[in-house]
């Protein structure tokens, strides 16, 4: 039974229309599930002063990047829970949007992947294509749940993932530790 | 049916659970199921100072380490796949991916790459680890499967009757419904070379496409032949199906290595193969 596998793998005739690619959560989807006892998220746009960003840069060993961050704090009523951080990074062929949960002593609760996307090289370095998907996400033109198969294929690195929620990790310390 | 994704294990994990089941209940299984990713990430990771592997890499001769059950368990299915392939795949390997900058090169970490198969640690009952061989070792080319097979088996546990969770092309689907799974393009991989449905077992590939690399002039990858001490370079990609994601996992690097879709280790294993 097993062998027909090898038999049944359909060539696919559509050759250079890669479309892999993936909504898991939405912003508020992703909100509710890292912080399920919130009953509010307020929008906290977090500005980075130069000597904050410098601060980020040497204990990340990473590039600031940004000085400005999109951030959701949590409450339960009154009581602070502790926030959400949004970003994108950039691979080689992935255009991936993520959100870290962060705990009030700034460590990190949670990290959850919003969207996922893939296409060619060439497509991915292009701004204009990246533009689309940007605005933090949510203009995928992908409906939740939506996307591709699972794929089976060599590991995809996240090194950038990583070394995103790393600098997250180094914001949440400089900047939002109560 | 509803999937989320994190990143474990220097890769995204992405789970569907097709149950029909309400908010609460879906994210108590998620959370369950990652939770178990988690661990495997926190025990075996090459990176963390305070893994098990880690621990192991770090012991002299002679050292007894204690292991987590977990641990011993990976580390006693790659004893077994290293020896059903004569040595090809092993997981004293670390060195060779250290100096082809796969790996971190970490302080007070021996960098012998041991040979005539000789392992660095010898497993006691206990969950006693016994440093053997001033070698170094990693679990990369099997912790994915078998982190895959634990939360599969959370999720069994929780109740869950439809599922698949894929460890970066490594994964397993459980249930009555078949799951479609695309199989990335040797050469192109942004592009599907095929779909099949995958029903009850594991599927995991191993391809070079986005970890190839020349140092010197010469091709590398992250994938040792263990019985030469070279890189697998191989162009096309290598999938195994088997019941358990480990077992696949550490499969497909025979595969890989040798392009042998009949090798014995396979039927050993009760595993199938292709390669595109």
């Amino acid at each position: 039974m097993k062998s027909i596998y090898v038999t049944s793998l359909v060539v696919m005739t559509t050759a250079g229309t890669s479309a892999f690619a993936m909504q898991y959560l939405t912003v508020a989807e992703a909100q509710r599930v890292m912080f399920p006892d919130a009953t509010a998220f307020k929008d906290v746009n977090l500005h980075l002063s130069d000597d904050q960003m410098h601060q980020v840069e040497k204990l990340s060993g990473l590039p600031g990047r940004s000085a400005n961050w999109r951030v959701f704090s949590a409450f339960r009523e009154d009581t602070m829970l502790g926030y959400v951080v949004l970003d994108d990074v950039i691979g080689k062929f992935e255009l991936i949007s993520y959100a870290v949960a962060i705990n009030p002593d700034a460590s990190i609760k949670q990290v959850e992947i919003l969207t996922y996307r893939e296409s060619h090289g060439f497509e991915v370095r292009n701004a204009a294509w990246r533009k689309q998907f940007s605005g933090k996400t949510i203009q995928s033109g992908l409906a939740v749940g939506e996307g591709i198969a699972n794929i089976s294929g060599a590991t995809l690195s996240c090194t950038h993932v990583t070394d995103g929620v790393r600098r997250i990790a180094a914001i949440a310390q400089v900047a939002l530790k109560k | 049916m509803m999937r989320r994704a994190q990143p474990w294990l220097g890769t995204l994990v992405d789970i569907t659970i097709g149950d029909a089941l309400d908010d609460i209940a879906l994210m108590s299984c998620f959370n369950a199921a990652f939770a178990r990713i988690a661990k495997v990430h926190r025990l075996m990771s090459f990176h963390d100072l305070n893994s098990d592997v880690s621990r192991i890499n770090r012991a002299s001769v002679g050292d007894t380490i204690n292991i987590d059950p977990l641990t011993d368990e990976v580390i006693r299915t790659a004893l077994a796949v290293a020896e059903a392939s004569g040595g090809i795949f092993d997981i004293n390997c670390a060195a060779k991916l250290i100096e082809w900058g796969y790996l971190p090169r970490l302080e007070e970490v021996l960098l012998e790459c041991p040979s005539g198969r000789r392992c660095a640690v010898i497993l006691e009952s206990d969950y006693k680890a016994i440093k053997t061989e001033p070698a170094c070792i990693d679990l990369g080319g099997i912790a994915k499967g078998y982190a895959v097979d634990l939360a599969i088996e959370e999720l069994k546990q929780l109740g869950v009757q439809s599922a698949c969770v894929n460890a970066g092309g490594d994964l397993r689907v459980i249930g009555d419904i078949a799951y479609s799974i695309t199989i990335r393009h040797a050469e192109r991989p942004t592009e599907a070379a095929g779909r099949i449905q995958i029903q009850d077992e594991a599927l995991a590939t191993s391809a070079g496409y986005f970890s190839r690399k020349s140092i010197d002039g010469r091709e590398v990858s992250p994938l040792v032949n263990g019985k030469t001490g070279a890189p697998v370079t191989s162009t096309f990609s290598a999938s195994v199906s088997a019941s358990t994601c480990m077992v696949a996992d550490a499969l497909t690097k025979i595969v890989s290595a040798t392009g042998d879709v009949n090798h014995p280790a396979l039927t050993q294993f009760d595993a199938t193969a292709f390669i595109t």
